[in-house]
């Protein structure tokens, strides 16, 4: 079972998934042998607003870490994520095509985006955050947001 | 003797700050004040959340229409709190998802998008007010 880092900002509160990584975009990897899970953070979700649309790249796209992987389109903003990890873009949720809500609805589980068959897992990894790195930054955000409102 | 016609009601979000509140309430406005203000009636949200007494019969004798802005439903979660009868629930998102060229931006004062996707949505609107108007009217079919 998920165990969750939490922190309560103004009022809002955000958790983070202890067991993946992620990276500075907070796109959290869970890999599961050599494929890697990808989705967005519940800080991320929560800050981007209610999801309306989700384009994600195709299947079979090669992505480099950095590479454009995904784009959201809330009624906020739109806003692009790079791929945390190298590989083949292997599934899609089929979801995000059609109830792309589920990722604010369970950022951490049905509200998945892609899964991508990762090529250099252990160069990707030493790149990314552990999840108590990533709360760190993450709670920082999250204050920095609190005083703009 | 002239017996009054019950309206339809309807209750659009009123948030303030996001666009998708004043889409809800520009739809609203259009299908109220424009398009079928002989079968609807507006009843701002706020008259439920103070629990003004008209407002709350108006909603408890007539069908409703609920047009929410985000997921929070507060335009749904009154009407019900109130006693009313939804007939139709509309959450602006959804309509966005079927009209995503039309990408609403501005709170006072709508971009053009934004007014289309009003517009779109008070089409939308209409065709629940026409289905209901014609299913209570003994001239448009039915049995009552």
């Amino acid at each position: 079972m998920t165990e969750f880092l939490e922190t309560k900002v103004d009022k809002f509160t955000f958790k983070v998934a202890t067991d993946r990584y992620y990276n500075a975009q907070g796109v959290w990897v869970l890999k599961e042998g050599s494929v890697a899970r990808i989705g967005l953070s519940d800080f991320v979700q929560q800050r981007s607003g209610d999801v309306a649309f989700v384009d994600v790249k195709p299947l079979g796209t090669a992505l480099t870490v950095e590479d454009e992987a995904v784009a959201i389109e809330t009624i906020k903003v739109t806003i692009t994520f790079n791929s945390p990890v190298t590989g083949n873009l292997v599934r899609i949720n089929p979801a995000m095509e059609s109830a792309p809500e589920v990722i604010n609805q369970d950022p951490y589980g049905d509200g998945w985006m892609a899964e991508i068959e990762t090529s250099d897992w252990e160069m990707d990894r030493a790149k990314l955050m552990d999840a108590p790195t990533y709360f760190v930054q993450m709670k920082q955000e999250a204050e920095e947001e609190a005083k703009k409102l | 003797m002239n017996e009054t016609k019950p309206k339809i009601v309807i209750v659009p979000c009123s948030g303030i700050g996001k666009p998708y509140g004043t889409v809800s309430r520009e739809a609203a406005y259009q299908v109220t004040e424009d398009d079928r203000p002989e079968d609807t009636q507006l009843i701002a949200l706020s008259l439920l959340v103070l629990g003004d007494e008209e407002a709350r019969q108006a909603v408890a004798a007539n069908p409703s229409i609920t047009i929410d802005g985000c997921k929070l439903a507060c335009a749904s979660k009154m009407v019900k709190e109130s006693g009313g009868k939804i007939a139709q629930e509309f959450d602006v998102l959804d309509v966005f998802r079927r009209y995503r060229d039309f990408k609403p931006k501005g709170i006072a004062e709508l971009n053009e998008d934004g007014q289309k996707l009003a517009l779109a949505l008070s089409r939308e609107i209409e065709l629940v007010v026409d289905m209901l108007s014609s299913s209570s009217n003994p001239e448009g079919g039915s049995n009552a």
